[in-house]
């Protein structure tokens, strides 16, 4: 990803989930959110990622993971199989988003959700300047959404989904003023709304 | 590598998923390495199609061929036999040794042939079961195979899930698709189609070598791809640069690649056998008589790793996530790989570097966890 390196929000992340809970990662990558969930929260930890090489990186970390493309649908898991499902700088990528995130409400109690801000200053700075938003097109970079705060939050109503837990940060530090200018990276904690099937 | 081909006798008789019976049962088998004071670290090897007990080594210092799968099974391989005891038995059914059609029956003192009662994948591990028994394993570690071996493996872990701590499945399926069911009814007809089978009754008379021949043939290029062809063979004349020879002796070198196989399979292979065998991986349906594919896997505890290969017509991928799915409805710690390979159903015999990296992490896994 674009964030040279530095993950705030795994750290966030992590944070957030509570011991023991069950916790499914999409788009889980070389598996480094789950190994650090199971050694710091003893989770029970899936993951789903589509490149082979990532799922070879995981299951040498002792995880058990399944190749698979999400967009494919979780219809496989029973509703409420995971406390967490986790879709972690992923969003941007996604073809649909909205049936993703219906089926990560449905087969977790809680839905993360963590991406990058589009709305953060450098990035609207970058757009000022006729640089773009995302990778240049010579880095190789897979096709990303922009998505800023409020769309996110419009995006969380027309799903019916209640907002949770919000965590904003720019660079490690959390913000706390003109969130769209300042968040490089949000974390939203969704649920079903209650009465929405 | 030097190992010895063992037999195991069995004199009652095991009841057949059929309602028929079978017994006494002799069943040839194969052991690698050695097995641990607390008996924790056997694996279980189940040989597909054409196979045997015959798994890896070889049988005296000249021995000109090693097993069939000696490139993962070995000291320091995918299935280490410094640290594991390996099993691998040859099922019923078959000619390697284990009683099959081509095995005397004490009845009549005569080769069962045809009269030998049809065997499933159940029966296969019911048999194996009796020897897991007498060699005093209570759990295995791990059992695995692929194509017809990934079956019995699968069906372990439904049959006896207290005694299966996880199971590697390469290129199988949980049920056959009638493209397969297909393409094994082809090569029966072929061996039907041959005067000398005798519908079945061929023993000490000439055997129906051409029908098991292109029977073989047909199996050859269901193992393969369309890109491991192209880049196998091409299209080649075994002739090079002399051209084409304008007659129906087989000329491209995938031709001759088909012929030596399907002739060198008759010297090894029963074709009562073939039959038996095709016929027990028609009827592999887990889900046979139960509402669903999920409901077959209520009782399993095992730990899954679950391997498909991108090339692979024969077992495709999805047949492996449709495996996949039932696992997961039934909350069953799963793993999956689709490995991108061009060697066709094939690459589970030849994948072997990409599979013991795979089989090593897993196994560490199984073995610290519960």
């Amino acid at each position: 990803m674009t964030l040279n390196g530095s993950r705030p929000d795994l750290d966030a992340i992590i944070e957030l989930i509570p011991p023991k809970s069950r916790v499914l990662d999409l788009g889980c990558g070389d598996g480094e959110l789950l190994a650090r969930l199971i050694r710091e929260k003893q989770v029970t930890a899936r993951g789903v990622e589509l490149s082979e090489a990532n799922v070879r990186a995981c299951i040498a970390r002792g995880l058990s993971v399944r190749q698979g493309n999400i967009e494919e649908g979780l219809a496989d898991y029973p509703d409420g199989a995971f406390d967490y499902v986790i879709l972690s700088q992923t969003l941007a990528y996604l073809d649909h988003p909205i049936p993703v995130v219906n089926e990560m409400l449905r087969v977790g109690r809680r839905a993360v959700i963590s991406f990058e801000n589009a709305g953060y200053w450098r990035t609207r700075w970058r757009m000022f300047r006729g640089q773009g938003i995302g990778g240049d097109l010579c880095s190789g970079e897979v096709r990303a959404r922009a998505i800023t705060l409020p769309q996110f939050e419009a995006f969380a109503a027309c799903m019916q989904a209640k907002i949770e837990l919000v965590r904003l940060f720019a660079g490690d530090k959390p913000v706390r003023i003109l969130p769209n200018w300042q968040t490089r990276v949000a974390i939203y904690v969704l649920s079903r709304a209650q009465g929405v099937v | 590598m030097i190992v010895q081909t063992q037999y195991f006798r069995y004199d009652g008789e095991i009841k057949l998923q059929s309602g028929a019976t079978l017994g006494p049962i002799t069943l040839a088998y194969e052991t690698y390495g050695q097995l641990n004071a607390d008996r924790s670290n056997a694996i279980l090897i189940c040989h597909a199609w054409s196979g045997d007990a015959h798994v890896a080594g070889r049988h005296s210092p000249d021995d000109p061929k090693p097993g069939w799968w000696d490139d993962a099974v070995g000291p320091g391989k995918a299935f280490d036999t410094d640290k594991y005891f390996v099993v691998c038995s040859n099922v019923i059914g078959g000619c390697g040794g284990s009683t099959g059609p081509s095995s005397i029956n004490p009845k009549t003192g005569r080769p069962y042939g045809l009269s030998f009662p049809i065997v499933t994948i159940a029966d296969m591990v019911e048999a194996q079961r009796l020897l897991t028994d007498h060699l005093g394993i209570e759990r295995w570690l791990t059992v695995t195979g692929g194509s017809m071996g990934g079956m019995q493996a699968l069906q372990w872990t439904v049959s006896y899930p207290a005694r299966v701590r996880s199971a590697i499945v390469l290129a199988a399926t949980a049920r056959l698709s009638p493209q397969t069911i297909a393409l094994n009814e082809v090569p029966r007809q072929a061996i039907y189609a041959d005067p000398n089978w005798n519908n079945g009754d061929y023993y000490g008379k000439t055997p129906p070598n051409a029908g098991l021949a292109v029977a073989r043939m047909i199996g050859h290029i269901t193992f393969l791809s369309d890109a491991s062809m192209r880049e196998k063979f091409g299209r080649r004349l075994r002739n090079g640069s002399e051209g084409y020879g304008w007659r129906f002796d087989p000329e491209f070198e995938v031709e001759s690649y088909l012929n030596y196989r399907g002739h060198s399979f008759t010297k090894r292979f029963d074709a009562n056998s073939f039959l038996y065998l095709s016929k027990a991986m028609d009827y592999f349906d887990l889900s046979y008589g139960l509402p669903s594919l999920a409901d077959a896997f209520r009782k399993v505890t095992a730990k899954f790793l679950v391997v498909s290969y991108t090339s692979d017509w024969l077992y495709p991928s999805w047949q492996s996530k449709e495996l996949v799915r039932a696992l997961l409805q039934n909350d069953i710690d799963v793993t999956y790989v689709e490995i991108d390979s061009n060697y066709g159903h094939d690459a589970f015999l030849l994948e072997v570097d990409r599979l013991a990296e795979l089989t090593r992490d897993f196994l560490r896994r199984v073995e610290t966890t519960h």
